[in-house]
């Protein structure tokens, strides 16, 4: 397979340069060839002097300290030993120079995310690289995470360092970069300069066509279904407490907030998968919530928790609903029945597979991943936890999903949507509350929805 | 001196020549596991140590030479350990699991093969048997004073050294490393290679300082106590030293107890330092947490 097609890319010095397409359109193998990490089996890169890349997931150490990870492998010595002062004093140096503010002992494990990839960041500034590669750099942080970030980007830029960041927050290109370069199917398909583009017309470029439509929101009552009193639960770095809300039948609550801020302890705690004590209640009663007919859930990682991988589609259609009435005969399971459910959603949602009996193992990631908000949906539950439902998946298929989550909630289902990006939150949910730390810190709907206040509490600020 | 006191004096004096080999041995897990590399053929890799200083003590007739050929062994198991489980991505366990057989089996076969005796070998020379203290000899002596200086040195090497950043950020993350500009499984290597060498040094002891001969399955487990006191030391150098001299105190109180108690079988006895081992283990899951890359081949 190719990734990346007889790309032609020039990064001037001084300048930011966007790279933006869908996923799996080469992006990030474009980063790691100009990188030095993956071999081209054609073609040459060149530069005049070292490039440093910034990755998505850091590369750090947990353990070590903040001059421990930035100096790692360029240590200053005192005859056999690393002299620690002088290494404490250039991390000094180069925050001072930068404007990035760190303390060079912390232990990196204890720092937020978006302090991490400062360190992540200084590491890479440590050797002076003439060209900076930014892989998806703002995908775990907070709005004004984001701001600082790139004020030192464009610090950089300033004094000559060439910059290419690869994502697909089509506004941070709008507002930070130069210029734009635009990759489908391993190709690049289309340039711009920043000041004369919009939005609109990347993001068409990026689908290589009009944008797909998202289902439009009916009115529907306003009757309590799932409601969420006094929570708490969760160990170590995933909790919430004291938490309450409600979420209405016909109504999406989305959840806001920065990953490991609890959602996965809410979600689990919902999903009956950890003990919690306070009162989760579907329709007044806890025992309805552990009906399989009544919920379905969209678990947060498809891999471990929703998808067995080297089964068929037939069998992961029906996996946790296998005792449903329609689906269990006596002591047997009804197999037509479960093709039928797995024709149902390959249709409704779109599922490419050459067949109902191929291993899901076999499908896109973007394919399993609408297989599992498809199961989740089947049925019409009253109540459907989706946690990341686009997660990984390209435009197209979000629309859809996001489409299919609009009209099971006009059909009266209550949607507790949990998501890391803001975008899809602003879009989906009729109400939005802002997790921080697990406590639920802002709730907004309708007219109060204000995207700035909202990016404030996610970062912890008032 | 009265028999109360001299049995503490005797107790005393086991647990510090029964620590001896535990102590080398961790500290030989310490620096493979820190690099990221769980060392399940430390046993293996003593056995290595102890049958090759009996060879070539008896074919130089100096214990000295005994003692670099364990540790040389020692080494070069640990070299095909690391080989192994770096280059070659070889399931650590199961690379480790098959050290400890061969090295095990080879000794066997050695026995017969060199000695023409099958089951343990002639008495050779044994390292400085002099007494220096009334029940414990010279070369005993100087393998305590060599295992407090080589814990100190790791200690030292590990903490303050550029080597030992690189390694302790092998164990934890490999990415950060190639990152960095370094090859993580070089580095591996390196630390494994050096794990197998002290794990030599401390089955040398056994074989050419505590007594003067090779038996098949002298090194009885300690390998794996020696792995006990890493995790119960917490990967540290001072604190596996520490674990493996605490592992040794119960293998010393059970030979002092040994026809003291005639109630209690002594085979029963023999167990005692594994289940202190166990218990100790046990008590600290969940509250100990190895480098994160401990074991992930890379």
């Amino acid at each position: 397979m190719i990734a990346v097609d007889g790309v032609d890319l020039d990064l001037l010095p001084g300048e930011i340069h966007a790279l933006v397409g869908e996923n799996g359109a080469g992006k990030s193998t474009l980063a790691n060839i100009a990188f030095g990490a993956v071999k081209p089996d054609d073609g040459t890169i060149e530069t005049n002097g070292t490039v440093g890349l910034v990755h998505q997931h850091f590369e750090l150490v947990g353990r070590l300290r903040v001059w421990q990870n930035i100096m790692l492998g360029r240590e200053p010595r005192k005859g056999m030993l690393v002299d620690v002062d002088g290494a404490r004093s250039r991390v000094a140096e180069l925050a001072e120079r930068n404007g990035l503010a760190i303390d060079p002992d912390a232990l990196v494990e204890e720092l937020p995310i978006g302090v991490q990839q400062r360190v992540e960041l200084m590491r890479e500034l440590e050797r002076e690289p003439s060209v900076l590669l930014l892989d998806e750099p703002t995908a775990a942080l907070a709005p004004a995470e984001i701001a600082t970030l790139f004020a030192t980007v464009v610090q950089l830029a300033k004094r000559g360092t060439a910059i290419l960041v690869v994502t697909h927050k089509l506004q941070e290109v709008i507002d930070y970069t130069t210029r734009v370069s635009v990759m489908r199917h391993g190709k690049i398909v289309a340039r711009y300069l920043t000041t004369q583009t919009s939005t609109d017309e990347i993001a068409r470029a990026m689908v290589g066509g009009e944008l797909p439509v998202v289902a439009e929101r009916e009115t529907t009552g306003t009757q309590p279904c799932l409601s969420v009193r006094d929570l708490t639960a969760g160990v170590d770095t995933t909790t919430v407490s004291d938490l309450s809300f409600e979420v209405s039948a016909g109504e999406i609550v989305g959840i806001a907030g920065v990953e490991g801020n609890g959602q996965t302890a809410l979600a689990d705690a919902i999903a009956g998968m950890i003990p919690y004590t306070g009162t989760i209640e579907l329709d007044g009663s806890t025992d309805a919530l552990r009906h399989r007919e009544n919920i379905g859930i969209v678990p947060q990682d498809r891999h471990h928790e929703g998808l067995v991988l080297n089964w068929s589609i037939v069998e992961n259609a029906i996996l946790g609903r296998q005792n449903l009435p329609g689906i269990r005969k006596g002591m047997l399971t009804d197999w037509n029945a479960a093709r039928a459910d797995a024709e149902a959603i390959i249709e409704r949602f779109d599922v490419r597979a050459a067949s109902p009996d191929v291993a899901v193992r076999t499908l896109s990631g973007g394919n399993q991943q609408k297989l599992l908000v498809g199961r989740a949906l089947l049925g019409d539950p009253r109540f459907v936890l989706a946690y990341q439902p686009t997660r990984g998946i390209d435009v197209g298929a979000a629309a859809l999903v996001q489409s299919r989550l609009i009209e099971s909630r006009n059909r009266g289902c209550a949607i507790l949507l949990i998501s890391f990006e803001l975008d899809e939150i602003l879009a989906l949910a009729d109400r939005i509350l802002v997790m921080f730390r697990g406590k639920v810190t802002g709730s907004f709907s309708g007219a109060e929805i204000d995207r700035g206040k909202i990016g404030r509490l996610m970062a912890g600020l008032t | 001196m009265s028999t109360g006191v001299s049995l503490m004096l005797t107790l005393l004096f086991l647990t510090l020549i029964k620590s001896v080999p535990i102590v080398y041995a961790a500290l030989g897990g310490v620096i493979s596991e820190r690099a990221g590399v769980v060392n399940i053929g430390l046993e293996g890799m003593m056995t290595a140590g102890a049958f090759s200083a009996v060879v070539f003590t008896n074919l130089t007739g100096s214990p000295i030479v005994g003692l670099i050929a364990g540790v040389f062994f020692g080494a070069v198991l640990g070299f095909v350990l690391g080989f192994a489980a770096t280059f070659f991505k070889v399931d650590q366990i199961v690379a480790g699991v098959g050290i400890n057989l061969v090295a095990l089996g080879g000794a066997a076969y050695g026995l017969v093969l060199i000695f023409n005796q099958p089951g343990a070998s002639p008495q050779v020379t044994q390292l400085a048997p002099g007494q220096l203290l009334p029940q414990i000899t010279t070369g005993e002596t100087a393998m305590i004073v060599l295992g407090l200086l080589c814990a100190f040195g790791l200690n030292w090497f590990i903490y303050r050294t550029p080597w030992g950043l690189r390694i302790q950020a092998c164990g934890e993350n490999p990415r950060a490393v190639t990152d960095a500009g370094l090859n993580p499984l070089r580095l591996r290597l390196y630390s494994v290679i050096a794990s197998g060498a002290l794990a030599g040094l401390g089955g040398a002891f056994l074989s050419i300082c505590e007594v003067n001969l090779y038996s098949d399955g002298m090194t009885a487990g300690r390998g794996f106590i020696a792995l006990a006191a890493v995790i119960f030391g917490r990967w540290t150098p001072w604190g596996a030293t520490g674990a493996a001299v605490f592992f040794g105190f119960f293998e010393a109180l059970q030979y002092v107890l040994q026809g003291r108690i005639s109630w209690l079988p002594s085979d029963a006895m023999q167990a005692l330092p594994y289940l202190a081992a166990l218990f100790a283990i046990a008590g600290l899951v969940g509250r100990v947490r190895a480098p994160a890359a401990d074991g992930v081949p890379y």
